[in-house]
């Protein structure tokens, strides 16, 4: 698929911006051409689907027979029934922990609950990181003392003292107090949220910096001169330029707010029992890593495909995004003209030029 | 982790009061009689331990891990120790501790001639006087709600059994010492003397500016009694000496000044690396007691049960004591084609469901039934059986299952009714109520939640409608007793088969019965019991409490926590022990192949 | 530039106080401290209870409690005095001490891990950005991603598996198979075929002739049980050396610059002359003493390469003196490897070298080599495991940076100009792609005083994060304070720094005073 879903591409874009297509259609024909970012989608889109039809999600029901905290008897000692030859399914397809709980309906809602987070986390994270680091790095002066300031105090106060302190509430089931109830009956949401109000630092930094020397570019003097309003040179002209470091350390964030969930259930201020996280699960599974492996293997790897595919996706889109980049593939190109540009390492500019 | 000595004295607590015979190696654990034929002296091992050694005395408050408990036991000897069986053995070689007198219970405390400090000095009275001062608390007059009057020795452990005694008498030779309780004291075997004399009062009493120990004797021979109706000023001197005692020899390192780490036992502290290890090689001069077979014995620190069990397969380890958990075991299992060796045994503490005496549980069909729905071989097979294949529920809220009359007491106690889970049983008490039940437990502990996942099933069979209560590991501690549950799944740590534990849990309005069981005739036979010395009533005593506890169907035992070690085939001669002083109470007869 | 560095002071002062007043309740308020007495049925509870209330001072209310601690930690300000105090932690051990140690223990852990990630990391984002698309930038994002999705506890337990015990049971009796020797070569030829770009023939020749070389090494390794006794020899040094001569001119001047080649070609020569003088000192090696060695080096080469002079003596200078180093580390290998056997066999060591716990071999005694093998034996694997999981986010970084300059206009002049590739990527190109990561640098630089928490326990090292974690386990603000101050104070500092750093690298930028 890799090979001629994308080959017209080359050829084709300098007709397609000939044609003037609009910024949406140069980036979805860009992005579906990138390969990697379409595997990523559909692996990811696949998880997705299978994660919250299976075991359902807020009360609605899934497909799957068992849900993650049904205690079901052991059934072939909680080995995984599943099998590839002869190709069966089985009860339990990905087995069972010690008391009985079928493992794939337990993978499958730490998949929700870890995607939940990632999304929740990936969203507050890159809006707030985004504003915060373009208002400072555009505007400087006061703006950005203040919101910089307002970062570092966020940058020195450890997550996993906020953590502890979250966890702590999480697990106190009957006060009163509306923020404990929200956050033992949505454990998963409150963490998501929390780790989102502090992980955006890094990315405002980042932000700032891109906005600090894109300001003083030849393009932004002539926007401002020609009477542009700063939001219009922020959105327009600014963003577009910065979206390519934007989108890599958004999707980085994604997949590290997985890995920042397991590490805080492996130090135990993650989510709470009953309720699960894939985090949850391998952390709590490690010590069955040489006995009992299917336990930690199969919500590591679903750990390890969430976070590929969404990277993959990232990486598909900088891509995309890039307004610069004139042509997006140099191995298609070769592989479609034959052309000896290829040949040198820095093909990115010449490979278009030359078609 | 804390509790070291407390736990040391509350196990053999275990012991006088049960005969406990607590097995040791259900696996791989066959006893080499020949081992300290086969074994040479000499040699090294190193043991691996979870926390970090931080101080060289284990007796305060803050000191009292069980490492720097384990570190002094190996360092330190007095009249006794603790074997895995959980007898007390008289070292007579250290000196000799006799019972005078019954009425009033009188006991002599002798040393032997030879016996010294490693600095040269020998082992005297005082140093006895220095522990009696620090563990009776006779001095403190301290109130603590009036802010008034000086606690001096911050000692960790239980002080009223000590305290019961007047100031001992001491002979003019410096070797002997003699303590008159006013009260019997079930447990004076172990009130004193032992397993070590850790503090010497000869530096203690230089470093606080008293000339010797003599002088120290003298000074607390004049002090009354500590009254904290009537507190005096404090004593400068005393009070000296009780910080030095309290704080002095904390040190993370190896202190500059050798008398802080003194040693009248088989081994000294060579060296310390900060929380790293910690190495000790032999006392040349010891010579009062068991006689150790290594040269060295390094202590590293590793937290992490995976990452223990990888040292000791990658050989940087000798002897693991890692947290038991089912797929620890089996990983150690594993490693026994490699030579390691593996010991599975039963601990000193259980868990258990408790039943509030209130709320929805007021009604005992109401508690029968749902003690008739808990799946205990359940949540055994599921939980336990995998670390010892030969688990059982536990069926006595007083006695181990390896011990004579625990069967006897089974047999009595009507828990025979509780074997199999009977739903149509409960379903027939609760004639077709569906009470709420909210269940209490630590969210943070694996075994308990899978308790309350397995509880939880079976109940609502039943016709239980459970309410998860779980609390987090900061909160749950807090709630127990204060009714906002209606039953509750928990361990008790160390004392719940001890003879002053056993009022403490179970006696009305006691601090620690959470769910306020009562019952008046309970209540007169644990009176009974407390003053009674003779081991065989005791015995009698209890299992008719036990009788009691299950006739008002208090709530269920579970099961007993197990304990696990393991050591490289270059090492012989470790055995398993189930107090908090694990495989070192036999430190001595480790050896090197 | 000055105002603007005080007023950054002055500011970061104020929120250390902020924060710190935050921390302090945040810490008290993050559990039980008396957790670990109330479910126990000891006699004296309530008396432990006691204790434990007046050691945290418990009765007081938490903000009180922190104008204590500040009060001890203000005395740190003062200079000279040596009154700083943190307060004691609840086993009785002062703060400062338990700091400095752990401090010490944490940056030993993550030093080395986090500059070799910065390097490869910087290395390999500039490789896949020119190779973009090609199977080599496949396959080492698709490798960042993996290692950045792994756990790191499950990295670290087989990393000790394989790397540890696995590797030490090898080494009992390092026989590597026919077979094995040429699969791994097959796998390094594969590699080297994908690494390489180029025509096909090309790559597959390459590819074959790494097969060959590497199944070559690989048998004769075995053969000679050269993993007991590793080393290189003066001929070894001698190709390598020649290598690295070439590969040093390529990068910084190009081998069209004869004099620069020349000298060093020449630092190589005097290196090899150096190798056989200075056995008998490195005997003797003290760290001071290899530091002192390693500025002699550099020094002799831009020595070789003022002498040499040609068109641009800096850039002999630079290459002459960049292969000097070089050529002095292999030296220092091969004395490293000489040492090998000595420490294999040493009683501690009871040859299993790659220890899997800890910062040492506990009473290891020898000489400068033995023992700074003994923390290499120990270190390698945390600094593995940290490296692999850091990596992605230096190589993705520097890869989107890199592809983002390359398409710059002004690279385009530079190319237009008749510049090789090699300036414009060296000069033009990188430099620049630099300025975003510098600061991503900074900021992970920050951080890394706090430890690698999960590192720190799963490789039992007791460093800052561990001091952390024990405080709020414990719920004892001492500690967690302790951290919290070095951890605010370097992290502001290396924010400084990389606000300092954005407008010297990118002179368009300017700190507004």
């Amino acid at each position: 698929m890799a090979e001629d879903a994308g080959l017209p591409a080359a050829g084709v874009e300098p007709i397609l911006e000939a044609k003037g297509l609009s910024q949406g259609q140069i980036v979805r024909k860009r992005f579906l051409g990138h390969s990697g970012a379409i595997i990523g989608l559909v692996v990811f889109a696949i998880i997705f689907v299978t994660a919250f039809t299976s075991v359902g999600y807020w009360g609605i029901p899934g497909w799957w027979k068992y849900s993650h905290d049904q205690v079901t008897p052991l059934v072939n000692d909680g080995v995984p029934t599943a099998s590839l030859w002869p190709l069966v399914w089985g009860d339990h397809p990905f087995g069972q922990d010690r008391i009985g709980r079928d493992l794939f309906a337990m993978t499958m809602r730490g998949a929700q609950q870890s995607i939940t987070v990632m999304l929740v986390i990936g969203l507050i994270a890159g809006l707030i990181g985004v504003v915060v680091g373009a208002l400072s790095g555009y505007f400087r002066g006061w703006t950005e003392a203040i919101l910089m300031r307002l970062t570092d105090v966020i940058i020195i106060i450890p997550a996993l003292l906020l953590a502890a302190v979250m966890a702590q509430m999480a697990g106190r089931r009957d006060s009163g107090s509306w923020f404990a109830t929200f956050a033992s009956n949505n454990g998963i949401l409150a963490l998501g949220i929390f780790l989102g109000l502090i992980t955006w630092v890094g990315l405002a930094r980042l932000m700032r910096g891109e906005f600090l020397s894109l300001r003083e570019r030849e393009f932004v003097d002539a926007a401002r001169i020609s009477g542009a309003s700063n939001a219009r040179i922020i959105f327009k002209h600014i963003l577009p330029n910065a979206v390519g470091v934007l989108i890599v350390n958004i999707t980085l964030t994604m997949s590290a707010a997985i890995l920042t969930e397991t590490a805080l259930s492996y130090l135990g201020v993650g989510v709470k029992a009953p309720d699960t996280s894939l985090g949850l699960l391998i952390s709590q599974n490690q010590e069955a890593f040489a006995t009992r492996p299917w336990l930690f293997w199969f919500p590591g790897l679903f750990i390890v495909l969430i976070c590929l595919s969404i990277n993959f996706i990232g990486d598909g889109l900088r891509d995309a995004f890039d307004p610069r980049q004139k042509k997006f593939n140099a191995k298609k190109a070769r592989d479609h003209g034959g052309h000896p540009v290829a040949a040198t390492p820095v093909t990115a500019f010449d490979g278009t030029k030359d078609d | 982790m804390r509790f070291g000595r407390i736990s040391k004295a509350v196990g053999v607590a275990a012991a006088a009061a049960l005969a406990l015979s607590a097995c040791a190696g259900n696996s791989g654990g066959t006893t080499p009689t020949t081992a300290a034929a086969a074994s040479k002296s000499g040699g090294s091992a190193t043991v691996v331990e979870v926390n970090a050694f931080n101080t060289f005395n284990p007796n305060t408050a803050d000191g009292n891990t069980d490492i720097n408990s384990k570190i002094s036991y190996a360092t330190h000897s007095g009249f006794f120790y603790i074997d895995n069986k959980l007898n007390v053995v008289r070292n007579e070689k250290f000196g000799k501790m006799e019972k005078v007198s019954d009425s009033p219970l009188t006991v002599k405390y002798t040393i032997n001639d030879g016996v010294k400090w490693s600095d040269g000095t020998p082992v005297t009275s005082a140093d006895l006087l220095l522990q009696w001062a620090a563990f009776s608390g006779y001095y403190n007059d301290a109130d603590a709600d009036a802010k008034t009057g000086t606690s001096y020795f911050s000692y960790a452990g239980d002080p009223t059994g000590i305290a019961l005694s007047d100031f001992p008498e001491l002979s003019d030779d410096g070797k002997s010492m003699t303590v008159k309780y006013s009260k019997p004291f079930s447990d004076w075997e172990i009130a004193l003397g032992g397993p070590g004399i850790d503090i010497p009062a000869h530096v203690l009493a230089k470093k606080a500016g008293l000339a010797d120990a003599k002088a120290f004797v003298d000074l607390v021979k004049g002090m009354p009694r500590g009254d904290s109706a009537a507190p005096q000023p404090a004593n400068t001197q005393l009070q000296a000496m009780a910080e030095m005692w309290n704080t002095g020899f904390d040190s993370k390192t190896l202190p500059a000044d050798p008398n802080l780490y003194l040693s009248n036992g088989p081994y000294i502290v060579k060296g310390v690396n900060q929380d790293q290890s910690l190495t000790m090689v032999k006392n040349k001069d010891y010579t009062w007691g068991p006689e150790a077979k290594l040269d060295e014995i390094t202590v590293r620190y590793i937290g992490s049960a995976p990452a223990q069990v990888q040292a000791l397969k990658n050989g940087e380890a000798d002897i693991i004591a890692p947290q038991a958990s089912a797929d620890t075991v089996e990983q150690l299992k594993a490693l026994e084609s490699q030579g390691v060796t593996v010991e599975v045994g039963n601990q000193l503490s259980y868990d258990h469901i408790d039943l509030n005496f209130s709320g929805v549980f007021a009604e005992k069909n109401v508690r029968e039934a749902f003690m008739k729905s808990v799946p205990r071989k359940d949540i055994v097979d599921k939980i336990v059986k995998k670390l010892d294949p030969e688990a059982k529920p536990l069926d006595s809220q007083l006695f181990v299952p390896d011990q004579a009359l625990y069967a006897d007491s089974v047999k009595a106690n009507g828990s025979s009714a509780y074997q199999e889970v009977d739903i149509e049983g409960a379903k027939s008490l609760l004639a077709g109520a569906t009470p709420e039940v909210r269940i209490m437990y630590n969210k943070d502990n694996p075994n308990r939640a899978d308790m309350f996942a397995l509880i939880s099933e079976s109940a609502t069979k039943a016709g239980f409608k459970i309410v998860d209560g779980g609390l987090g590991k900061s909160d749950w501690g807090k709630a127990l007793g204060d009714g906002s549950y209606d039953a509750t799944i928990f361990g008790w740590i160390n004392s719940g088969v001890g003879v002053s534990g056993v009022p403490q849990i179970f006696k009305t309005g006691n601090d620690s019965n959470f769910n306020q069981f009562s019952d008046p005739e309970a209540d007169k036979l644990m009176d009974e019991l407390i003053v009674t010395t003779d081991k065989g009533k005791q015995d009698e005593l209890i299992k008719q409490i036990d009788q009691k506890i299950w006739a008002s169907s208090y709530g269920l035992p579970i099961f007993q926590a197990v304990g696990v070690d393991a050591y490289s085939d270059r090492i012989t001669g470790v055995k398993y022990m189930p107090n908090q002083t694990g495989v070192w109470w036999n430190f001595w007869e480790w050896a090197q192949k | 530039m000055v105002t603007y560095i005080v007023r950054r002071l002055i500011t970061a002062a104020l929120i250390l106080l902020g924060a710190s007043f935050l921390v302090y309740l945040l810490t008290a308020a993050s559990g039980d401290p008396l957790e670990e007495f109330r479910a126990s049925s000891a006699p004296n509870k309530q008396q432990l209870m006691d204790a434990r209330t007046e050691l945290l001072q418990l009765d007081t209310p938490a903000p009180i409690r922190y104008f204590h601690w500040l009060g001890g930690a203000a005395q740190c300000l003062i200079p000279f005095a040596n009154s700083c105090d943190l307060g004691k932690n609840i086993a009785g051990q002062p703060i400062t001490d338990a700091l400095g140690h752990a401090l010490i223990q944490t940056l030993t852990l993550v030093t080395g891990a986090t500059v070799l990630a910065i390097l490869i990391g910087i290395t390999l984002g500039i490789i896949t950005a020119l190779r973009q698309y090609s199977t080599l930038d496949y396959g080492v994002t698709f490798m960042a991603f993996l290692f950045f999705s792994l756990p790191i506890f499950w990295v670290a337990v087989l990393l000790k598996e394989y790397g540890a015990i696995g590797f030490n049971n090898f080494l009992r009796n390092p026989e590597i198979p026919i077979p094995a020797a040429l699969a791994i070569g097959a796998v390094i030829g594969v590699l080297t075929a994908v690494t390489v770009g180029g025509e096909m023939k090309r790559r597959l020749l390459i590819g074959g002739l790494a097969f060959l070389f590497a199944a070559a090494v690989l048998v004769y390794f075995s053969a000679t049980e050269w993993f007991k006794t590793p080393g290189l020899g003066p001929v070894v040094i001698a190709i390598a050396g020649v290598g690295i001569a070439f590969a040093v001119t390529l990068l910084s001047a190009g081998l069209k610059n004869r004099k620069a080649l020349q000298s060093a070609l020449i630092a190589v020569g005097v290196g090899l002359v150096v190798y056989f003088v200075i056995q008998p000192l490195l005997n003797e090696a003290t760290i001071l003493m290899i530091v002192l060695l390693a500025v002699a080096a550099v020094l002799v080469g831009l020595g070789i390469g003022f002498l040499m002079g040609g068109y641009d003596r800096g850039q002999s200078m630079r290459a002459a003196a960049l292969t000097s180093f070089l050529v002095g580390f292999l030296i220092l290998l091969d004395r490293y490897m000489q040492a090998w056997p000595t420490y294999f066999n040493n009683s501690r060591v009871r040859g299993r070298p790659i220890a899997t716990i800890g910062a040492g071999t506990p009473n290891i005694e020898g000489d400068f080599w033995i023992m700074s093998l003994d923390s290499f034996t120990h270190l390698i694997l945390p600094t593995m495991a940290l490296i692999l999981i850091s990596l992605a986010g230096y190589t993705r970084f520097t890869r989107a940076s890199m592809l983002e300059i390359m398409n710059m206009d002004y690279i385009r002049t530079a190319r237009a100009k008749g510049l090789s590739e090699r300036t414009v990527v060296m000069r033009h190109a990188f430099r620049n792609a630099l300025i975003p990561i510098a600061t991503i640098v900074a900021f992970d630089i920050g951080g890394l005083i706090g430890g690698a928490v999960i590192t720190e326990t799963v490789f039992s090292v007791r460093g800052m994060g561990f001091l952390f974690l024990e405080g709020i386990s414990h719920v004892d603000p001492n500690p967690v304070m302790g951290v919290f101050l070095c951890v605010a104070i370097t992290a502001m500092g290396f924010n400084l720094i990389a606000d300092l750093a954005y407008s010297a690298l990118d002179p368009r930028v300017r700190v507004k005073a």
